[in-house]
């Protein structure tokens, strides 16, 4: 008889979401005590958070929508309002939530947000530019576009880290500063960067516990607790919640309790691509049974994983490096970069396997996955597979096709071991 | 005329034999640009041979290994001819890879599996206020600039560069005439033959298609042709960075409509605006880069409406109609488009959208829309 695999649950994580809640909550609020709102695409919020302003991140939002189940709902409005089903899913939700605010469309209240006083579009990918664009065209709404190119060749980072740093310089902090009407609060931002350090390096401790064999937590658990280390940065409750994330796994260690029970997972994964927000419970609910656990992922590391270089004494030159200097932290968005991190992982985390999520709505890591996975096979000889879907709409994903996909990984790394 | 087109037929219908030929007869490296924004001219002046990448006419096979079904028909048919070794004429490959992210596809597939001699990845900003954005853009050229003088030994001096200006704003000038003669006299060209005569500027050293364009302009000239007044005149719109399939725009006529002019990327987009011959020649392709009209969805652009412009060039061309042609998964053409219908509906625009692929798709479906939207607009 083979064994039961089940998920010993963290006690910790049951905190994120009042967390995640309230700060969409007083997001929504905003407009009512009269604070003024940023919408944001990138990694540009910092910016409108160092002035005061409310404001949203746009896979936050997404990862938010998904995670409380309002996805498809307001995706049926973005449909009916005109955008093709090919399009971002992201682009629709937004524009979905602003159409339906707009012709009084009854949603999820939760998945509403007060229409902004900016768009700070960071143009990592294009479709953050389109739908900026888009809400401007549809609404007026005032946008503040920044072009934050991801880097193939590692040499071209200079002079692109100088282009985004004249941009932060020359147009955003006078773009906010017209907005709100006051100088660039440089203090503030520099203790956004003072929280989001220590949290960073908390979680980075939490990182080590994906170490162990077997390990203490899964990479679900971490993908539910982003927030602090990205769109709640600045806010100290991320250090009480990464604290008390660090004890509950040094007492899973000293307890010997593993993630995955009876005794800990039979695959080790890594997971390449956005988390599947809305299908994060489906996707579980096909690993477990198997003993697999996903363990690290592309998108997870994205959030600093190199604190140190965070450099709160420069906020501004410190951000633009974090990206394009010594954090080379955009690089992964390019194919070599995502060969180089997760040549890391493998190594650090004793990958088994790669589980290659590919959006078939945001390619923005979707790029060259087959001819990552074969280099990677070759160098490292950890097999991989690509499983296709989408971070929130439900008439991307196949369950029969991820099965399928998951049940030859597990074949290829059994083989293997024999 | 006859002539001249059956010409250029041959060098469309098999450009990979043209493309290796002229090499060959030539001895210039070939430069695969990819649509829609390298600049050419660079590559000319630094003595090679600047062709647009393009779309074959056969079903993607080996190129699946590597992309998704899911990515646009040039990103996959591309990749395919790559990795089949159908493109051993071409020295070296140049990207754009912030236009769209399936242009990001490409660096990392061809450096693995196909190995140019020359690769360069080319990262253009969005037009987007600052100058920033216009410093980055002649940054951004002046790189390329030296790579290709580095791959060609060639130095790419103001005076080449000025003279290459020359020859493509002369090529641009006779497009712009044949197009004249076109909204003068619609039956004079089908609309797939307007096509390819483009299309065979993107792969044609320009100084010989200068030639041919003379020649053909002459002719054009010189025919006269009898106006069909029971046919409707429309105008298409779209089909960004790649071919549209000959069927389509034949089927476009068979039902009774007619094309005096066009917004497509294999069309009008392709010669818009010449560069200046004033200045530093590298701010003057900066220049042209950040022109914003006509609108194109990869830019950023948002100050000015894609409706106004089509809509201007159907009032222009006593034109009763747009056909949206959208390529199957391109984002940007696809995040604009709502936004494109609603100014038609809220102008009164009478606009019909078919989506295109790279393979052979239902042509019946596409003609029953296309049949309706004839009825529509009065004619049948």
């Amino acid at each position: 008889m083979g064994i039961k695999y089940k998920v010993n649950r963290l006690e910790t994580t049951n905190e994120i979401r009042p967390l995640v809640d309230k700060h969409w909550e007083e997001l929504r609020t905003a407009k009512d005590r009269g604070e003024k709102v940023a919408w944001a695409s990138g990694p540009t919020f910092i910016f409108a958070y160092a002035m005061g302003m409310k404001c949203h991140f746009m896979a936050g939002y997404s990862a938010y929508c998904g995670g409380i189940g309002a996805g498809e709902e307001v995706l049926k409005v973005a449909e009916m309002t005109g955008d093709l089903p090919e399009s971002c899913s992201y682009h629709r939700l937004h524009m979905g939530m602003a159409e339906a605010v707009a012709r009084d469309i009854p949603i999820n209240p939760q998945a509403i947000l007060p229409m902004p006083d900016l768009m700070v579009a960071g143009r990592l990918c294009p479709e953050m530019s389109h739908y900026a664009e888009g809400l401007n065209r549809r609404f007026g709404i005032r946008v503040l576009p920044v072009d934050l190119p991801s880097v193939y060749n590692i040499e071209d980072a200079p002079r692109i880290r100088e282009f985004v740093y004249r941009q932060f310089k020359e147009t955003v902090i006078p773009t906010v500063e017209d907005v709100c009407g006051k100088p660039f609060d440089y203090d503030r931002m520099s203790e956004i960067l003072s929280v989001l350090k220590k949290v960073a390096t908390l979680r980075n401790q939490c990182w080590e516990y994906f170490k162990e064999k077997p390990s203490r937590w899964t990479l679900w658990d971490y993908g539910v607790s982003i927030a602090p280390v990205f769109y709640m940065m600045g806010n100290p409750a991320g250090i009480t919640y990464y604290e008390k994330l660090l004890k509950e796994l040094q007492d899973r260690k000293k307890n010997n309790i593993p993630a995955i029970a009876p005794d800990g997972e039979k695959y080790r994964l890594y997971w390449d691509g956005w988390l599947p927000w809305a299908f994060l419970g489906k996707f579980m609910r096909k690993f477990t049974p198997h003993g697999a656990v996903c363990i690290c992922g592309r998108y997870p590391w994205e959030f600093f994983p190199n604190p140190e270089l965070i450099d709160p004494e420069n906020p501004v030159e410190s951000w633009a490096d974090l990206y394009y200097g010594n954090g080379q932290l955009i690089h992964h968005f390019s194919p070599r970069g995502t060969v180089d991190l997760i040549g890391n992982l493998i190594e650090d985390y004793s990958i088994d396997g790669l589980l290659m999520f590919s959006s078939k709505t945001c390619r923005i890591m979707n790029l060259s996955q087959p001819d990552i996975i074969d280099t990677l096979d070759k160098k490292y000889g950890v097999p991989g597979v690509i499983v296709e879907g989408d971070m929130i709409d439900p008439a991307m994903i196949s369950d029969s096709q991820i099965e399928t996909r998951l049940e030859a990984l597990y074949e290829m790394i059994d083989s293997r071991r024999k | 005329m006859k002539n001249v087109l059956s010409k250029i037929t041959d060098i469309v219908s098999d450009p990979y034999a043209f493309v290796g030929s002229v090499r060959e007869q030539t001895g210039k490296k070939v430069i695969g640009c990819f649509p829609m924004h390298v600049p050419e001219e660079l590559v000319h002046a630094a003595g090679m041979l600047p062709v647009v990448i393009w779309r074959s006419n056969e079903a993607v096979t080996w190129g699946h290994a590597h992309v998704p079904a899911y990515d646009c028909g040039i990103t996959r048919s591309f990749v395919d001819d790559a990795v089949r070794g159908k493109l051993p004429f071409m020295d070296g490959m140049v990207f754009h890879v912030r236009q769209c992210l399936q242009a990001g596809e490409f660096p990392y597939i061809m450096e693995r599996n196909v190995k140019p001699a020359y690769q360069k990845n080319l990262y253009l900003p969005a037009l987007y206020p600052g100058e920033a954005i216009k410093d980055f853009t002649i940054t951004e050229l002046d790189v390329f600039k030296t790579s290709l003088e580095e791959f060609s030994g060639n130095k790419i001096t103001d005076e080449k560069l000025k003279e290459s200006f020359e020859i493509y704003n002369l090529n641009r000038s006779l497009l712009e005439r044949v197009y004249e003669i076109r909204r003068e006299k619609p039956e004079i060209l089908k609309a797939k033959e307007m096509m390819q005569i483009v299309w065979s500027s993107m792969l044609m050293p320009k100084e010989d298609h200068n030639k041919i364009l003379t020649e053909l302009i002459s002719k054009m000239e010189a025919k006269e042709v009898i106006p069909d007044k029971t046919r409707i005149r429309v105008i298409p719109v779209g089909g960004l960075c790649q071919t549209i399939q000959p069927d389509i725009l034949d089927l476009i006529e068979d039902l009774g409509m007619i094309i005096p002019d066009d917004d497509l990327y294999v069309g009008s987009r392709y010669f818009a605006n010449k560069v200046s011959l004033d200045g530093d020649p590298i701010d003057a392709l900066a220049k042209r880069y950040l022109t914003k009209s006509p609108l194109c969805p990869t830019k950023g652009v948002w100050d000015i409406h894609w409706g106004d412009e089509a809509i201007k060039k159907m009032n222009d061309n006593n034109a009763r109609g747009i056909i949206s042609i959208m390529i199957k998964y391109c984002p940007p053409h696809a995040c604009y488009y709502p936004d494109f219908k609603s100014k038609m509906d809220k102008e009164g625009i009478n606009e019909i959208m078919i989506q295109v692929e790279h393979e052979i798709i239902s042509l019946e479906s596409v003609k029953t829309r296309l049949q309706t939207f004839v009825e529509i607009l009065g004619g049948v």
